[in-house]
């Protein structure tokens, strides 16, 4: 599968799961990879390649930290729209 | 900047002998409005007795994870210079050495971009700095790291490694602290950086069992100088002890844990083979007594602070290991343990909740280390000795 695909594939999941679940980066490793078929390092690669460009970023909740599809208004803040 | 709010409730918390952040506060609020505003939220705070703090989202610098936690008022309009109030860490050296050119620098640039408060140091171990906003986050990034400092961990990832100050200024240190906390910060960026764990784990390196940086009580894995063979004894310092007032049996001999000195007015006598290496003897007597020449470290695994259950002490599951550069057999281990936690652990919870529910057996198994004595936590603990059906037949 193209690596664009992938990252098509993790985005759709993280929009689904928006305002409803959290997800941490294994979580979505997880499920895209048993989802595609494709291997968890390609599957991180992947994700990791749009945590790099603000595609896709960390979030933080009590403690722990999940990955999200940031809001237009954070990426306005930061600089990045 | 003149003052901005009278906070009655606040200068209570001056009084009295003792360091005050309140007084740190108002000599920051001189030049910063964050500050300002933060002073007068808190003192609502005091008043209404209520908290105005937000905290968490998405908050960050690009690619990275960790370093920089959220902070908002949810009274923007009432305290401006706090709508973002956010919390920036940064990856503090070994042992804490900084010149105080390195410190200017920073204190400069979080005049610059933050609220000019920081705390030097947080049990954390980072250099943390307060108050700041978004748009600030990735100029001060690149500040920093132009001058060689990074983030450090926070959320759901490897925290930032810190250890004593070990052979920079101690004679105790049985291995080389700073040169293993750096290694493991090297060894562990992306862990550090990229939070893709369960929850947090951390680890401290101590040189001896004084444990300064408090390892075996919150740690995931303390690493603890110590060492083999028998205790070094110069009989005429023990005497000088003596003859300048100490109580050996009272002070040394009663008080060792293990019970295994004695001393007849003469000759301090150890059995090495009962001797546990807590210290105390050796921190005691100085000049009497030494560890014996084979150094090396105590792995412990599992302490940490109240959150899913209460509070944990660490527990042995390596008595003695070599710390030589590059310390291969220490990272691999590590990364065995990080898996072992990973595959098993449920949402916030660190490693030492997973071996009480999973079971100390299932630990060692998989990461591969033999049970042994000294694992026994305490009396009546059972030492997971357990027959598998192959060992049956
Ligand atoms: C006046 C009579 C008794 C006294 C003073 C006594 C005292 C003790 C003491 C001090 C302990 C150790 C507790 C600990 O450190 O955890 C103990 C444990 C125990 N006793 Fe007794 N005991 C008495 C009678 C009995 C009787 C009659 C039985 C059995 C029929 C018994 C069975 C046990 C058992 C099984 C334990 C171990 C409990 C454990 O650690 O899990 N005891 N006893
Ligand atoms: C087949 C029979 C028995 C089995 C399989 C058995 C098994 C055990 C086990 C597994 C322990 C815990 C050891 C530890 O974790 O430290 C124990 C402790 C103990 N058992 Fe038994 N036991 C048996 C018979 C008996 C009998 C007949 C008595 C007394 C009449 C007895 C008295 C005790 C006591 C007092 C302890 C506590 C020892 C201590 O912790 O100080 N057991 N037993
Ligand atoms: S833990 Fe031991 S080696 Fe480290 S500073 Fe304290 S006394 Fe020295
Ligand atoms: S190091 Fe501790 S256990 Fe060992 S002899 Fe000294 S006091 Fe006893």
């Amino acid at each position: 599968m193209e690596k664009e695909e992938i990252k098509q594939k993790i985005y759709e999941l993280l929009e689904k799961s928006k305002g409803k679940k959290k997800l941490k980066e294994k979580d979505v490793i997880k499920a895209i990879s048993e989802e595609t078929g494709v291997d968890k390092d390609t599957v991180k690669k992947a994700l990791r390649e749009m945590i790099d460009v603000g595609k896709v970023m960390y979030s933080y909740s009590g403690g722990a930290s999940s990955v999200e599809i940031p809001s237009e208004e954070y990426l306005k803040e930061k600089g990045l729209l | 900047m003149s003052k901005k709010y009278d906070t009655p409730l606040l200068d209570e918390l001056e009084k009295g002998p003792w360091p005050s952040f309140v007084k740190e506060i108002k000599k920051a609020a001189k030049k910063s409005e964050r500050a300002a505003d933060e002073l007068g939220q808190v003192e609502k705070s005091y008043k209404t007795k209520r908290g105005y703090w937000k905290h968490g989202g998405i908050v960050g610098v690009l690619g990275y994870g960790s370093g920089v936690i959220g902070r908002y008022s949810s009274l923007p309009e009432e305290f401006p210079g706090v709508a973002h109030f956010h919390t920036v860490r940064i990856n503090q050296p070994s042992g804490w050495f900084y010149t105080t050119k390195a410190l200017r620098e920073m204190c400069d640039m979080w005049d610059k971009y933050g609220s000019g408060l920081t705390n030097m140091h947080g049990s954390t171990g980072d250099m943390i700095l307060l108050g700041t906003n978004t748009e600030s986050l990735e100029p001060i990034f690149a500040e920093f790291s132009s001058r060689g400092w990074d983030l450090g961990g926070s959320g759901s990832a490897m925290r930032t490694p810190s250890c004593c100050v070990g052979p920079g200024r101690c004679e105790w240190a049985n291995i080389d602290t700073l040169d293993i906390n750096y290694a493991l910060t090297q060894e562990f960026q992306d862990e550090l950086h990229r939070p893709s764990f369960a929850y947090k784990f951390k680890i401290k390196t101590a040189g001896c069992a004084v444990d300064c940086i408090a390892a075996i009580a919150r740690a995931d894995l303390s690493i603890i100088g110590t060492w083999k063979g028998d205790i070094k004894i110069d009989q005429a310092e023990v005497k000088n002890y003596a003859k300048n007032g100490m109580d050996i049996n009272a002070e040394i001999v009663d008080m060792c844990p293990t019970g295994c000195m004695s001393y007849d007015g003469k000759k301090l006598k150890i059995e090495d083979e009962d001797c546990n290496r807590c210290m105390h003897c050796i921190a005691k007597m100085t000049k009497a007594l030494r560890p014996g020449d084979e150094r090396g470290a105590t792995l412990l695994i599992g302490s940490k602070a109240p959150i899913v259950v209460g509070a944990m002490l660490s527990w042995v599951v390596v008595p003695f290991i070599k710390l030589e550069p590059p310390y291969q057999e220490l990272k691999d281990l590590i990364r065995k343990i990080l898996e072992w936690w990973d595959e098993n652990g449920k949402a916030r919870e660190r490693i030492g909740e997973v071996i009480e529910h999973k079971g100390m057996r299932s630990f060692l198994e998989y990461v591969g280390l033999p049970p042994v004595p000294q694992m026994i936590k305490e009396p009546r603990r059972d030492p997971f000795f357990f027959w598998a059906e192959k060992d049956l037949k």
